[in-house]
C-alpha cells in the first residue's frame, strides 16, 4: 500500500480524544486486511492480532494512538458563537483564525475568530491568547445552534493533507496517524512472513487525554514486550537541538528510564544489521508517550519506543517525512518477526542454549 | 433529607481517617442491602444482588482537612493541607480534630499581601501556651476538619463537607428507595478521593463492574465574576461529559442523557477543565471500565460554606434510580 495514500486516508478520519467510537470501524477495516483476527474493545481500542508459529514465541504488543487533539463545546454566546475547552494539549495561538468542524447532531462549519491586529491594544499584542478567550463563530441563529450543538460536543480542526515536493506531507492529525500508518505497513509486511511471536498491533484511544487506551490495552493484553510508535519533535530553525530530530535521517529510538535497556539495545543492533537508520531520542524521565503508562502496567512490561520526527506538533499544520513512516514500519516489523526477543540478560542466556 | 445531610456533613472524616463517617453510613444502610463490607483501604461497599448488569455507584466519604506538622514551643500548631484546601478559605475558620479539640486558623500578622498567604505563614491556635500543653491534645499527624453547621435556606443546603457527603446522602437515599433490582448494584462509599482518587480505583478493581458512575459535586458558573461555566445551581442533575481526568464513556453518558429525557428529569451537561472525580481512577482500572458521572452542582467548593440546591439533589436521585433500574 502506498504510504501517502494510506496516511491521507488516516488523517481524514475524525477521532477526537474520547470520541473515537465512530472512527474505530474504519481502522478495524484497514487492520483486518492483514490480520488473523481484529476486534474493537470497550474503550474503542482497535486490536489486530497476528498469530505466532511457535509456543516459544513472545507476546509482542505494538501501539500507536489514533486519537487526535481537538476542542469541546462548553457553552453558547449570543449570535452563533460557541465557547470551548480543549481535548488534549492544543496550542491556543495556533488555533486562531482556523476553520473547524463542530460535531453536533450534524457537522457544523465554524471559524475561530481572531481580533485583527488593528483592534488589539499594546498589552493584548504582547499576551499569549488563552483558550477561554476563544470563540467559534458558526454563523447559525441561536435557536438553531442550540438545537444542533450540545455542550460536550467535540470539535475538529479542518485542514487538507498536502504532499510536498521533498517527500514530506503536511496537515492535521499526523500526530499520530503516521504511527498508525507505520502499524498498518508493518502488518502488511508481517502478513507473508512466518514469525514465532504472537503480535498484537493496537491503535489506541485517548492518548492525548491521559494515555487511557494504553493503560487498558496493556492490562488486557499482558504482553512480554511493548513497542510504542509515536511522534517526536522534528528539527526546525532555532529549536533546541537536543529535543528535535532531523527528518528523513532515521527513526529516533527512545533511551532512558522508561525504556527497557536490553530490549532497546537489541532493537538498535537489529536496525544496524538490517541497515535501517536510527537516531537516539534521550528521555530523562516521563517521555510523554504511552511508554510511561505501559511500563508500570501489571507486574511491569519491557517497553521500547520508535519515533517519527514531526514538526509543529499539535497544530493543524503538522509535517512529517513519509520515508520516516516507512523506516518505522520496516524496523518494527523486523523486530516483531525476530526469532528470539530476549527480555533480560538471564533470559538471553537461557535462550542461547536452545 | 436535611437531617441526613446534617448528620453526614457534621461527622468527622478527612482523607485517610474515614472510620467515624464510615460507621455512621454503615448504620444507616445496614440491613437494607445484601452484602456490606469494608475493603483493605477502607472503602465501604454495599451490594444489592441482581442477575443483570453489574453497576457501581461511587461517592467519596472523605473530606478535605488540615494536618498538624509541627508544634511551636509556645503551643501554636503549624499545619499542612489534606486535599485541596485554600489558604484564603481557611483563614479565620475553626477546625476540629478527631478528639473534638477545636482550633482557630490564623496567620502571621506581618504578612502584607494576600497573595503571599500560604500555609507556612499560618497556624492553628487551640488556646494553650506551651508545646507540652498542646501535645496533650494534638500531635503532629493529627488531622482536623473545618467546623461549620448545616442549614437549609431558600431551597439550598449550606454546609461544610457537602463535597461529597451530599453524594453519600444520594446513595443512602437510593438504597432506601430500592426494593428488588434486576441489575447488581454496588454502592461504594470511597476513601481518599481528595488526595488523588485513591479508594475508588481499588474498589472498582475488586468489583469489576460493567458500568460505573461517580456521584460527586461539581463547580458552577453562576456567581458574580466567576469563570465561564455552563453549570447553574437549581438547573438539574449535571451529567458529566468531561472533567480534568475523564472523558465519560459514551455508553454511560448517552444512557444517562436518554433516561433524563425519557423520564423528564431536569439535567445539564458538565464540561470541566480541571479537577477529577472518582470516575478518573475507575475507568482505567482492570483493563478499562466504562465510567461517567452524575454531579450535584455546588458553589464555593472546598470552603466551609458549600452550597447545593435541594431540587438538584432530588433530580440526581431520580436520574441514578432510573439508571440502575434500566435493563437495556
Amino acid at each position: 500500500m502506498r504510504t501517502d495514500t494510506l496516511l491521507e486516508q488516516l488523517c481524514k478520519i475524525n477521532a477526537i480524544a474520547g470520541f473515537e467510537a465512530s472512527a474505530s470501524n474504519e481502522i478495524k477495516e484497514i487492520f483486518g486486511r492483514y490480520c488473523d483476527k481484529v476486534w474493537v474493545d470497550t474503550f474503542y481500542n482497535v486490536i489486530g492480532y497476528k498469530k505466532g508459529s511457535s509456543k516459544n514465541g513472545k507476546k509482542i504488543m505494538i501501539t500507536a494512538h489514533y486519537d487526535q487533539i481537538g476542542l469541546i463545546v462548553t457553552g453558547y454566546e449570543k449570535n452563533g458563537f460557541l465557547r470551548v475547552s480543549n481535548l488534549g494539549g492544543v496550542d491556543t495561538k495556533a488555533l486562531l483564525a482556523r476553520e473547524v468542524t463542530v460535531h453536533g447532531k450534524k457537522d457544523v462549519f465554524g471559524v475561530i475568530g481572531a481580533k485583527p491586529p488593528h483592534l488589539l491594544s499594546g498589552d493584548e499584542m504582547k499576551k499569549n491568547v488563552k483558550l477561554t478567550d476563544l470563540f467559534i463563530d458558526t454563523g447559525l441563529p441561536d435557536e438553531e445552534l442550540k438545537e444542533t450543538v450540545a455542550v460536550g460536543d467535540p470539535v475538529s480542526i479542518n485542514s487538507q493533507f498536502v504532499r510536498m515536493v521533498n517527500g514530506c506531507a503536511a496537515g492535521r492529525n499526523l500526530d499520530n496517524r503516521c504511527g498508525v500508518a507505520a502499524c498498518v505497513l508493518a502488518l502488511e509486511k508481517l502478513k507473508n512472513i512466518e514469525h514465532e511471536n504472537d503480535v498484537y498491533v493496537i491503535a489506541t484511544v485517548q492518548e492525548e487525554a491521559g494515555l487511557i487506551g494504553a493503560i487498558s490495552s496493556s492490562y488486557n493484553i499482558e504482553p512480554d514486550i511493548a513497542v510504542v510508535i509515536d511522534v517526536c519533535h522534528g528539527d526546525m530553525p532555532e529549536a533546541d537541538k537536543a529535543s528535535t530530530f532531523t527528518l528523513g535521517k532515521g527513526v529516533p529510538v527512545g533511551v532512558g528510564p522508561a525504556f527497557n535497556k536490553n530490549v532497546t539495545q537489541q532493537l538498535l543492533k537489529l536496525a544496524d544489521q538490517e541497515g535501517i537508520p536510527t537516531q537516539l531520542c534521550v528521555e530523562a524521565g516521563d517521555p510523554g508517550t504511552e511508554a510511561w503508562a505501559i511500563q508500570v502496567s501489571g507486574m511491569g512490561i519491557a517497553v521500547v519506543e520508535v519515533c517519527i520526527p514531526l514538526r509543529y506538533m499539535h497544530t493543524g499544520a503538522e509535517l512529517v517525512n513519509l520515508e520516516d513512516v516507512d523506516t518505522a514500519a520496516a524496523l518494527v516489523s523486523k523486530f516483531a518477526a525476530g526469532r528470539t526477543v530476549r527480555l533480560s540478560k538471564e533470559d538471553a542466556d537461557d535462550t542461547d542454549t536452545d | 433529607m436535611i437531617e441526613l445531610v446534617r448528620e453526614l456533613a457534621g461527622t468527622y472524616g478527612p482523607s485517610g481517617r474515614e472510620d467515624e463517617i464510615r460507621g455512621v453510613i454503615r448504620k444507616k444502610i445496614s440491613g437494607k442491602v445484601d452484602e456490606l463490607y469494608t475493603d483493605t483501604l477502607g472503602n465501604l461497599i454495599a451490594v444489592k444482588k441482581g442477575n443483570g448488569k453489574r453497576i457501581m455507584l461511587a461517592a467519596h466519604m472523605d473530606e478535605i482537612g488540615v494536618v498538624a506538622t509541627y508544634i511551636e514551643e509556645n503551643g501554636f500548631i503549624r499545619f499542612s493541607n489534606i486535599g485541596g484546601v485554600s489558604p484564603v478559605f481557611s483563614l479565620g475558620q475553626r477546625v476540629r480534630f478527631a478528639n473534638g479539640v477545636c482550633g482557630c486558623v490564623c496567620y502571621e500578622e506581618k504578612l502584607k499581601e494576600p497573595k503571599d498567604l500560604n500555609f507556612s505563614k499560618m497556624f492553628i491556635d487551640i488556646g494553650t501556651n506551651s508545646r507540652e500543653r498542646t501535645m496533650e491534645y494534638v500531635s503532629p499527624g493529627d488531622i482536623a476538619v473545618f467546623e461549620a453547621g448545616t442549614i437549609e435556606q431558600n431551597g439550598r443546603y449550606i454546609s461544610k463537607a457537602l463535597d461529597d457527603r451530599i453524594g453519600c446522602a444520594v446513595l443512602i437515599e437510593l438504597i432506601g428507595q430500592l426494593n428488588e433490582v434486576k441489575n447488581e448494584i454496588a454502592f461504594v462509599f470511597t476513601v481518599q478521593e481528595e488526595v488523588g482518587l485513591r479508594g475508588a480505583g481499588t474498589a472498582a478493581y475488586a468489583i469489576k463492574p460493567d458500568l460505573a458512575v461517580a456521584v460527586d459535586v461539581t463547580n458552577t458558573g453562576d456567581t458574580p465574576g466567576c469563570n465561564p461555566l455552563s453549570i447553574e445551581l437549581g438547573k438539574g442533575a449535571a451529567v458529566m461529559i468531561k472533567d480534568g481526568r475523564t472523558i465519560s464513556h459514551p455508553l454511560v453518558k448517552n444512557k444517562l442523557i436518554d433516561l433524563a429525557k425519557r423520564f423528564d428529569i431536569q439535567y445539564q451537561l458538565e464540561v470541566i477543565e480541571k479537577g477529577g472525580n472518582d470516575a478518573g481512577s475507575i475507568h482505567t482500572t482492570a483493563g478499562g471500565i466504562p465510567s461517567g458521572g452524575v454531579s450535584i452542582p455546588c458553589r464555593y467548593m472546598h470552603s466551609p460554606c458549600e452550597m447545593v440546591d435541594a431540587g438538584d439533589v432530588k433530580n440526581v436521585v431520580k436520574l441514578l434510580k432510573a439508571f440502575i433500574q434500566s435493563e437495556d
